[in-house]
């Protein structure tokens, strides 16, 4: 078994935006693998979706807008981000206005998707 | 196999980091090697010098600081999360102009990047959340 | 192969995003809160035995919560036994 090099990553993210600071975490975890030339993808499910509202705006509440830190994804080169489609549907997300562009996925699917990584980072 | 652990949730709710101490106890046990703990979010709270447990409940810094010294396994807590809590070590302190260093010197504070390093270095990543 | 870990009651997000995932061929170990699941002859206990995988719980954290009835299929581990779960699959997701 390998030890050293690079290790395909998934970082899934399950909490919502404002209401816990694991949303930006997890983000952040995102963005410093990527910084590092680390292979990382995301993956939203549950109350994980409604950070792909669109149109948010948190500087009354004083908290770094969750939407522009993810509509800067790409510029890292992290494009792949899946949706539990079934989780965007129960909270009306419409997914085709999210900050970011993001493959839907039935939950048959995230199984399939999850197994294709070497570590899974739960968030 | 080589292992790293991430910790998420704090030693003053639930008793998962008290289960992150004793999973990796075991790991050497059974034979693996630890590259390193790492603490993220409220996981951060871990390495408080500062904390003080009720005498009717364990101490929940011991166990770490024993895998530190005793069997060099690498603590770092995340710096972003560690300093918006006031987990500070004594540069930090200095830096921003705080009364003192609040964290375990068994504890180091680092970035996102000790995690990614964690990730690529590790057959086994361990998250301990909740 | 998915060894997954669940650390909240079944009244959770995490419990029920964690059945929408998990397939026959992983393993759960339910840990802190996550034991509740295993109360014998309980909705949530029924859900967990129609996924189809492998059910471990944590001796340590259903003794602390006073659950003696648990449903038969569930595994005791100890602190060993949850490192020999991750011996044997090769990634973990923490539901929480």
């Amino acid at each position: 078994m390998t030890s050293a090099g690079k290790k395909s990553v998934l970082i899934v993210i399950r909490h919502s935006p404002y209401g816990s600071s694991l949303a930006r975490a997890s983000l952040d975890t995102a963005l410093a693998a990527a910084a590092f030339e680390q292979p990382v993808q995301l993956l939203f499910m549950g109350d994980g979706v409604l950070q792909l509202l669109a149109n948010q705006d948190s500087k009354a509440i004083g908290a770094r807008n969750m939407g522009s830190l993810l509509s800067s994804l790409p510029l890292y080169d992290i494009n792949s981000v899946y949706v539990d489609a079934e989780a965007g549907l129960r909270y009306g997300v419409d997914l085709s206005r999210a900050p970011v562009a993001t493959k839907a996925l039935a939950g048959s699917e995230i199984h399939q998707l999850m197994s294709s990584f070497d570590h899974l980072l739960g968030f | 196999m080589i292992y790293s652990l991430l910790v998420v949730s704090s030693p003053a709710s639930g008793g998962c980091t008290q289960t992150a101490s004793g999973f990796a106890r075991s790991l050497l046990t059974r034979g693996h090697s630890i590259h390193r703990v790492f603490f993220l979010d409220a996981g951060t709270d871990t390495g408080a010098a500062t904390a003080v447990f009720p005498q009717d409940e364990v101490d929940r810094l011991q166990p770490w600081v024993e895998l530190a010294e005793q069997h060099a396994v690498e603590l770092i807590l995340c710096i972003s999360s560690a300093l918006k809590r006031g987990m500070l070590d004594q540069a930090e302190a200095n830096r921003h102009d705080r009364v003192a260093a609040t964290i375990h010197p068994a504890f180091t504070i680092s970035g996102l990047g000790q995690l990614v390093d964690a990730t690529a270095n590790s057959d086994r990543l361990v998250t301990f959340g909740g | 192969m998915i060894l997954h870990t669940l650390n909240a009651s079944p009244g959770s997000s995490a419990f029920n995003d964690c059945l929408k995932v998990i397939t026959p061929g992983d393993s759960l170990l339910l840990m802190g809160d996550g034991v509740y699941a295993a109360i014998a002859d309980t909705d949530a206990s029924r859900k967990l035995g129609s996924c189809g995988a492998h059910i471990h719980i944590l001796q340590q954290d259903a003794v602390a919560r006073g659950i003696d009835k648990l449903v038969t299929e569930a595994n005791r581990v100890d602190l060993d036994g949850f490192v020999t779960l991750t011996e044997q699959y090769p990634r973990q997701q923490a539901w929480y």
